[in-house]
């Protein structure tokens, strides 16, 4: 028999490296380090709103959280009702009335407090508001 | 000045990959693990008209329908009822028109969850006229 039994075989680990290394930069590119977002606010479902993508949610849109018990936030930094209402008067000082405003509250809050939400928006020539809903759950521990 | 030069010809150096790999895949599982996936979010809009333009609006559109939403559940149109019932009669009056104004009133104790319901089944059957007022 004429096979060479010193001879190893070797494997080629280059291919395998760069996918790894392709995995690595796509989570560190995808993931967000803080949350930027109340994430104690329970959502109510509705299925059949318009889905919110980064294409139907420009930069100008303004999330006001309004959470269980009522505390008002936005990207998680509570505002009283004064620095709500400056916000929202530079706001349409800035873009006009028409820009969106997006209300992300708790489905358990009364409607006293999102009312006062809404009624600071009305003042400052806001009447168009969306409500932020879940089309479909996908976050674990979520139902 | 005479020096020798060391050299090992024929032979290529080679690499350790071993503890580069043990730390790539250590990364990799670690960002595997801290992933979350998001739920995918809807939103839902109405108009908020001022309150002093209640009035004016009723006396404007003749084909209104009203939904009250309290905190025990929904009125329609003065009969309380429940999401599916509520539903059902929506769908039926989209059937007349789509674009007749739907006023959704909300008691002040009323949870915020019912009037998404709400506006959930108003777009649901194609409703496109929706006001929130507040009671």
């Amino acid at each position: 028999m004429g096979k060479s039994h010193t001879e190893q075989c070797e494997i080629d680990m280059t291919p395998m490296i760069d996918v790894v290394f392709q995995l690595i930069i796509f989570f560190v590119v995808t993931m967000k380090m803080s949350q930027d977002s109340n994430m104690d606010i329970v959502l109510e479902d509705g299925q059949h709103g318009i889905t919110l993508t980064s294409e139907n949610m420009p930069p100008v849109t303004l999330e006001i959280e309004v959470d269980r018990r009522g505390r008002v936030s936005i990207h998680n930094a509570t505002l009283s009702d004064s620095n709500l209402r400056d916000i929202m008067r530079a706001r349409v000082n800035k873009y006009g009335n028409e820009f969106p405003v997006m209300i992300r509250a708790d489905r358990r809050t009364q409607h006293e407090k999102v009312r006062k939400v809404m009624d600071i928006c009305t003042a400052s020539g806001v009447w168009k508001l969306s409500f932020v809903a879940i089309q479909e759950h996908k976050a674990r521990g979520s139902k | 000045m005479a020096y020798t030069r060391k050299q090992n010809k024929g032979e290529s150096p080679k690499l350790d990959m071993t503890p580069m790999i043990d730390v790539v895949f250590q990364l990799l599982i670690f960002f595997v693990v801290t992933l979350k996936q998001e739920d995918i979010l809807s939103k839902l809009t109405a108009a908020r008209p001022a309150p002093n333009t209640d009035e004016r609006v009723k006396d404007q559109q003749q084909d209104l329908i009203n939904v009250i939403v309290a905190p025990q559940g929904f009125v329609f149109n003065g009969r309380p009822m429940r999401l599916q019932e509520l539903d059902k009669s929506i769908e039926r009056l989209s059937g007349y028109s789509k674009t007749a104004m739907v006023i959704i009133k909300c008691t002040s104790d009323s949870p915020h969850g019912f009037l998404v319901q709400a506006l959930d089944v108003c777009n649901k059957h194609g409703m496109t006229n929706l006001s929130i007022f507040s009671m």
